[in-house]
C-alpha cells in the first residue's frame, strides 16, 4: 500500500497546478462576481486536453488513469471551483456513458468533438418534479415516424448556457416498470424545438452558466439514442459513480484553499499583538481541516484506483463524494470564521470558497442519496 | 535533421524552499522540485525550432534520481529521448566537474548533435557556468544568455541583449546556446504529454563506470573548487539617534549615510565639499 504520490501525479499536480494559477487565478474572482463562463480560458484549456482527460487517443482524449483525472479536476476546482465544474461534468457524466454505451458510430460521430472542447457536455436530469427521485421524470420521448419527438423540461443543468452535446433523460416506455421506462438521448445544439433558458443566478459555482433546457417537439433518429431503449437509469447510474469521483475531488480542491488561505491569513493576522495562528482556538481549526481534507482526498484517490483496477467502486465513489463534499462545507465555513469580517467581505477569496462548497453537498446525488447507496451496499454485502 | 540537446537542471521551487534556521542552509531534501526556469526557456527554444525546421531533442540532466521527473516533463512537453546521468560518485560536483561530466556523457551518448541548449542560469546557484564551460569541454563555439535564435542552413542567428544594446549574432553549427528567460515563453504540459511521459518504465540512466570516469574525476572529487561557507543573509536593523547641534548632525548623517543619500539624489557627496 502506497500513499505517497508518485512521480506521475506529482507531476500532474504541478502541470495543472501552474496552468490554473497563471492563466485563471487571474480571473477567478472576476468571473464569480460577474458570473462570467471564462471562454477565454475554455480555449486556453481545448489543446491541454481538459475536456478528453479519460477519453482514449483514439478519439482524442488524453486517456490518462483516473488519480491523475482526480488530481487535474482538485487543482482547477483550488483556484476556480465553477471551472472545476465544468470540467467534471464534462468528463464524466458528460462524455463517460458514450464511451460505454455508445455505438462505434456515436463514439466516432460525437466523442472527438466533446474531447477537443468544441462542443462542450451536460447530464440532464433533474427536472421540477424530479431529481433524486429519477422516477419522477417527466420529459418524455415518442418514437414515431422513424423519429423520436421529446418533449420536456430539464432544469439547473450544468454548463447548460454552453453545451453542444447535453446527454437527456425522457422516458420512452410510459407502460415499462421505473427502471426500465426511461432512456438516454444525445441532444444536439440547435436541432430544432432545443432551446436554453436564462442562467440561474445561484448562490455559488456562478461562472458556471447553469440554466434550463427546453425540448419541444424535438425530433433525433435512433442514431442519437445511448445503448437500448430503457437503459436510462442503468447509464444513469453509471455515469453518476464517475462522476462522484469528480465532485469528490471537486470538493477537495474547494476545501484546499479555504484550507491555504487560512493558514496564510492566520499567520499575518494580528490580534492582542500576535498572530492569531498562536491562539489555540485557531490552531485547532487548522487542524481539523487539514486531516478532513487528507481524509476526504484519500477516499477520493481509493475510489479512483479502485476504478482503474476494475473493480467495484460504487460504494466509494459515493463515501468519497459524501464525505468530501461535507468537509469542504465545513472547512469553507471555518476558513471564513478564522478570517472574521474580511472572511465575509466579497473581497477575500474565501467568501466565494463558502458560497461554492455547499452545492457540493447537492448535486450529482445529495449526500442524503449518498447515504443511501452506501449502506444499501453495506447491507447487501454477505454477513 | 536538426538534432538538439537540452541540458537542464531539477532546482528547489523557491516558493517552498525549506531552510534549516540552525545551519541557515537548504535542506534540499525536503524541497519539492522543479525544473529550473530558465532550462524550461532552453527546451522552448528547442521545441520551437523543431516546429520551424523539423528535428529530434535529447533532454539531458545530471542529478540525483529525482530529478527524473524533469526528463518525464521535458518529453511531456516534446522532447523525443531523454538521458539521466546519475550516481552518487557525483554528488557535490562544481561547475567544472558537471561540464565535464556532461561532456563525456554526451559524446559517448549522443556525440553526432547540432545544437546544445542550455539555461543561461539556475535559480539555485546561480553562476551561469555549465553551458559556456560545457562547450570549451567540447570544442565547440558558444553564445549565452540568447534571447531569441533561428536557424539558416546551418548557421543560427541569435539575438540577444548585452549592456542595453540589441546583439544580433551567427554562429555555425554544432554549437552551444545558453538561454535568457525573456523571450521562450515555455508551453504548459498537455495532459496526453503527460500520459505519454511515463508509458516507458523506465529511462536510460548512465553512471561514471559508464562514461569510463574515475571516482576522483567526477562529484566533489572531480570539483577544482570547494564551499568554505554557506548562509542566509539576515537584513538587520538598527535605530540611531544623533545628538548634538543641527549643524553636528547633519555633518554625521552626511559622513555615516554619504553613498545612500548620494545615491539618491544621484550625486557622488564625496565629490562635494
Amino acid at each position: 500500500m502506497e500513499f505517497d504520490a508518485c512521480m506521475k501525479h506529482k507531476l500532474v499536480r504541478k502541470s495543472v497546478r501552474e496552468f490554473a494559477e497563471a492563466e485563471l487565478g487571474p480571473v477567478a474572482h472576476e468571473i464569480d462576481q460577474e458570473a462570467r463562463f471564462p471562454l477565454e480560458v475554455v480555449e486556453k484549456m481545448r489543446p491541454l486536453n481538459f475536456f478528453g482527460l479519460q477519453v482514449p487517443k483514439e478519439y482524442g482524449g488524453a486517456g490518462i488513469d483516473s488519480i491523475s483525472y482526480a488530481i487535474a479536476i482538485e487543482e482547477i476546482s483550488r483556484v476556480s471551483g465553477s471551472l472545476g465544474l465544468c470540467l467534471t461534468v464534462h468528463n464524466s457524466v458528460g462524455i463517460s456513458p458514450i464511451l460505454r454505451y455508445g455505438t462505434k458510430e456515436q463514439k466516432e460521430r460525437f466523442v472527438p468533438r466533446l474531447s477537443g472542447g468544441e462542443c462542450i457536455g451536460a447530464f440532464c436530469l433533474t427536472e421540477a418534479n424530479a431529481g433524486s427521485d429519477a422516477g419522477g421524470v417527466e420529459t418524455h420521448a415518442v418514437f414515431t415516424g422513424g423519429q423520436y419527438v421529446i418533449n420536456g423540461t430539464k432544469i439547473f443543468v450544468t454548463n447548460g448556457g454552453v453545451c453542444g452535446l447535453p446527454l437527456i433523460f425522457a422516458i420512452t416506455d410510459p407502460q415499462a416498470r421505473p427502471g426500465r421506462n426511461a432512456s438516454v438521448f444525445i441532444m444536439e445544439k440547435g436541432m430544432p424545438g432545443f432551446s436554453v433558458g436564462e442562467i440561474e443566478d445561484l448562490c455559488g459555482m456562478r461562472a458556471n452558466p447553469v440554466s434550463s433546457l427546453f425540448f419541444e417537439d424535438c425530433r433525433v433518429g435512433r442514431e442519437n439514442l445511448l445503448g437500448k431503449e430503457g437503459d436510462g437509469l442503468k447509464i444513469g447510474l453509471d455515469a453518476l459513480d464517475i462522476g462522484r469521483i469528480g465532485i469528490g475531488a471537486q470538493a477537495v480542491g474547494i476545501a484546499q484553499a479555504a484550507y491555504e488561505a487560512s493558514v496564510k491569513y492566520s499567520r499575518e493576522r494580528q490580534q492582542f499583538r500576535k498572530p492569531i495562528s498562536s491562539f489555540q482556538s485557531i490552531q485547532n481549526m487548522l487542524a481539523d481541516m487539514a486531516t478532513e481534507i487528507d481524509a476526504a482526498r484519500l477516499l477520493v484517490y481509493r475510489a479512483s484506483e479502485r476504478k482503474d483496477s476494475g473493480r467495484p467502486f460504487g460504494k466509494e465513489a459515493s463515501m468519497a463524494k459524501l464525505y468530501a463534499s461535507a468537509t469542504a462545507s465545513r472547512v469553507t465555513g471555518k476558513a471564513v470564521q478564522i478570517h472574521g469580517g474580511y472572511g465575509y467581505s466579497k473581497e477575500y477569496d474565501v467568501e466565494r470558497y463558502f458560497r461554492d462548497a455547499k452545492v457540493t453537498e447537492i448535486y450529482e446525488g445529495t449526500s442524503e442519496i449518498q447515504r443511501m447507496v452506501i449502506s444499501r451496499a453495506i447491507l447487501a454485502e454477505p454477513v | 535533421m536538426l538534432k538538439m540537446i537540452v541540458c537542464m537542471k531539477q532546482v528547489p521551487m523557491v516558493s517552498d524552499l525549506p531552510w534549516d534556521p540552525v545551519t541557515g542552509t537548504l535542506t534540499r531534501d525536503a524541497a519539492e522540485g522543479m525544473m529550473n526556469p530558465a532550462c524550461k526557456h532552453a527546451l522552448e527554444a528547442a521545441l520551437m525550432l523543431k516546429e520551424r525546421h523539423g528535428g529530434h531533442i535529447t533532454a539531458m540532466t545530471m542529478g540525483p534520481p529525482m530529478a527524473e521527473e524533469i526528463l518525464r516533463e521535458a518529453i511531456a512537453l516534446g522532447a523525443d529521448r531523454c538521458l539521466m546521468v546519475s550516481d552518487p560518485k557525483m554528488a557535490g560536483a562544481d561547475t567544472l566537474a558537471t561540464s565535464f561530466t556532461l561532456a563525456r556523457a554526451i559524446e559517448i551518448f549522443c556525440p553526432d548533435f547540432d545544437l546544445i541548449l542550455c539555461g543561461c542560469h539556475t535559480s539555485d546557484s546561480e553562476t551561469a557556468q555549465v553551458g559556456p564551460q560545457l562547450a570549451e569541454e567540447l570544442d565547440i563555439p558558444s553564445i549565452a544568455a540568447v534571447e531569441d535564435l533561428d536557424l539558416r542552413g546551418n548557421t543560427l542567428r541569435i539575438k540577444r541583449v548585452s549592456d542595453n544594446f540589441l546583439e544580433t549574432l551567427e554562429m555555425d553549427t554544432p554549437g552551444l546556446v545558453t538561454v535568457a528567460t525573456g523571450f521562450f515563453m515555455p508551453r504548459y504540459a498537455s495532459m496526453a504529454g503527460l500520459q505519454d511521459a511515463f508509458r516507458e518504465p523506465g529511462i536510460l540512466t548512465v553512471g561514471a563506470r559508464d562514461l569510463g570516469l574515475g571516482e576522483d574525476a567526477v562529484g566533489l572529487q572531480g570539483s577544482a573548487t570547494r564551499i568554505v561557507d554557506i548562509f542566509s543573509p539576515v537584513a538587520k536593523k538598527e535605530n540611531i539617534v544623533l545628538k548634538g547641534a543641527p549643524k553636528k548632525i547633519v555633518e554625521e548623517l552626511f559622513e555615516r549615510f554619504d553613498d545612500t543619500i548620494g545615491s539618491l539624489i544621484r550625486k557622488d557627496l564625496k565629490a562635494v565639499e
